[in-house]
């Protein structure tokens, strides 16, 4: 575990917190690791961060810095526009959702994990654009337009306007009014992207160093050649983290599981206790067929799906026939990272994502098996594990 | 809602469970054949298909079941070792394992689904499991219950593609003979 900074003067300006990961990226497409880098670039304004599929150095270093409205996810992206990088090498910068659908997509075949290098991201949650510029406007009482840059830490939603004002409210406060992160951040448990390459982040950089580099963590033999590269290259140093600093950052990370524990137990209790069925179903009644969910799902990769098939799901209803929900959840539960984006598509605003991962939860102790955090572990159901003699 | 409290109480009264039963063409379909050679007496209230495997049973197949209006499920499939096919009952033992536990999670009654073993020779024993099951959805009640307004009957949806037992017939797995018109009628 290291600290890292850029050698480059433009790129620790541009870059957050050091950018060791702008320059990690440039020096693997400079030295032909990766054919590009998938990052996510900021467009107009901080609230529209959109994926970018970046080739030069001047690409990746407009890219540069984090965004925290930007609640994408870069699996399918890779799964259907780049042929699951099977004939080009991509880096991308990962949050921990987005390494875990990557995993789980590969685990599925749809992904060659090989030619895919994850350098993944801290990340304590993500908003949508339009709930953030409303948020902003309601709470800060400043226009959302003048924010240039956002920054969650401690607790805190921390904004800086035009004028150099800062401005902190605590997520707490803002989630209870409704706003704040996504609702599916607010229960994840995964903050440190341990599952990717490299684990980077700004969490655990103490004394001088404290927002001027970035933690690393090896996490791969992969990660290990990113980071040789940059090195050879001349893009990062890197000297050791202290301990103290590798502590601070497991006690971070220590305080947001704990809040994802407290989120997860009020969020899945409206669904909790008698009636739970009738009360599931209410909110899937409200659905009208779109099949988004299907769409954007990570874990949703079958060529041919099995709700298409008339003797299971009945065609031409409105609300979709209850087997349409039960035979998503069964086949998609299990594996479910929790990354939000069918909630985030839903037309009709049915917490999907909630239902998923509450049904994941519950399901996990009998199944044993954690989504999206090696490739070693075997797909729910798809080997016995009593083998006959 | 109202409609459906009254259809609920109004079936209460003369509920009978139904129960649909999945059984192996191996072991369990021969073990309930030789409980019937046997005359050996058991309630009706269970309904026979016969698959060839165990393991061919989609859990959906069953949450189906559920739905459309089967208080129990039964699946009889071999004792571990004596598969036909060398292990479909011990992916059918996986999947009914997570079934129950998905179950559970989307609000029906675990206890609803019933799995077990029993081999071609062992008629006593499906006799005797069938009034163990027929008691125990005697004290879960109606599906309805759990269901409330998506239980069959109280949401006129009916399929344009015929039900699971016909698809299942459909499908080349035939329906045990004398119960088949009954089947078809009840799911």
């Amino acid at each position: 575990m290291y600290y890292g900074r850029a050698t480059d003067k433009l790129v620790q300006e541009q870059g957050e917190c050091g950018g060791v990961i702008t320059a990690v990226l440039i020096a693997a497409v400079e030295q032909k690791l990766v054919d590009g880098a998938l990052v996510i670039k900021r467009g107009e304004s901080i609230y529209d961060g959109a994926p970018y599929f970046a080739t030069t150095k001047e690409e990746i270093t407009e890219a540069a810095g984090s965004l925290h409205c930007a609640p994408t996810l870069s699996a399918k992206l890779i799964k259907n526009d780049f042929n699951g990088a099977r004939d080009l090498r991509i880096a991308v910068t990962c949050k921990p959702c987005d390494a875990r659908a990557i995993i789980e997509l590969s685990k599925r075949n749809q992904i060659d994990l090989d030619n895919v290098y994850m350098i993944g991201v801290n990340c304590g949650g993500t908003m949508l654009p339009e709930r953030a510029r409303e948020m902003i406007r309601q709470f800060f009482e400043i226009d959302p337009d003048d924010v240039v840059k956002e920054e969650i830490d401690k607790g805190k939603l921390i904004i800086i306007t035009k004028d150099g004002q800062h401005k902190e409210l605590s997520i707490d406060d803002l989630e209870a009014e409704g706003y704040g992160r996504r609702t599916n951040c607010q229960r994840c448990e995964y903050n440190i992207p341990r599952m990717a390459d490299l684990a980077c982040g700004n969490w655990g950089v103490i004394g001088e160093d404290a927002g001027k580099a970035t933690f690393v963590e090896v996490r791969t033999e992969k990660g290990q050649k990113l980071l040789d590269t940059a090195i050879a290259a001349g893009a990062i140093t890197l000297k050791d983290a202290p301990p103290q600093g590798i502590a601070l950052r497991e006690k971070l990370d220590g305080i947001m599981v704990k809040m994802a524990r407290k989120a997860m137990a009020t969020q899945f209790a409206q669904f909790d206790g008698e009636h739970k069925f009738e009360r599931l179903f209410a909110q899937f009644d409200k659905c009208d067929g779109c099949r988004a969910c299907i769409d954007v799902c990570p874990i949703c990769s079958c060529v041919e799906c099995f709700t298409k098939q008339e003797f299971v799901v009945p065609k031409d209803t409105v609300p979709p026939d209850a087997m349409f929900h039960l035979t998503r959840l069964m086949h998609v539960s299990p594996s479910c990272v929790n990354c939000g984006q069918c909630e985030n598509v839903c037309p009709m605003k049915i917490p999907l994502a909630t239902i998923t991962h509450m049904v994941q939860s519950s399901v996990q102790g009998t199944l044993g098996y954690v989504p999206g955090q090696s490739m070693a572990d075997a797909i729910p159901l798809s080997k016995i594990a009593e083998v006959p003699a | 809602m109202s409609q459906a409290e009254d259809a609920t109480e109004m079936d209460e009264k003369q509920w009978e469970p139904s129960i649909l039963t999945f059984c192996c063409n191996w072991c369990s379909y021969a073990g309930a054949d030789g409980a019937g050679t046997a005359r050996m007496q058991y309630p009706p209230n269970a309904r026979v298909i016969r698959v060839m495997c165990t393991g061919r049973i989609n859990p959906l197949f069953i949450v189906k079941a559920f739905l459309s209006g089967a208080d129990m499920v039964m699946v009889l499939g071999c004792h571990f070792g004596d598969c036909h096919y060398l292990k479909g009952n011990y992916t059918c033992d996986m999947r009914m394992t997570y079934l129950k536990a998905y179950l559970q999670a989307i609000g029906i009654n675990p206890e609803r689904l019933y799995w077990d073993q029993i081999s071609a020779s062992e008629g006593i024993k499906f006799t005797e499991t069938m009034h163990k099951v027929v008691s125990k959805a005697d004290a879960l009640g109606p599906i309805a219950n759990e269901l409330g307004a998506h239980a069959k009957g109280a949401r006129q949806k009916e399929s344009t593609h015929g039900t699971l037992a016909c698809d299942l017939h459909e499908n080349d797995v035939k329906l045990h003979g004398s119960t088949q018109a009954i089947t078809a009628d009840i799911f």
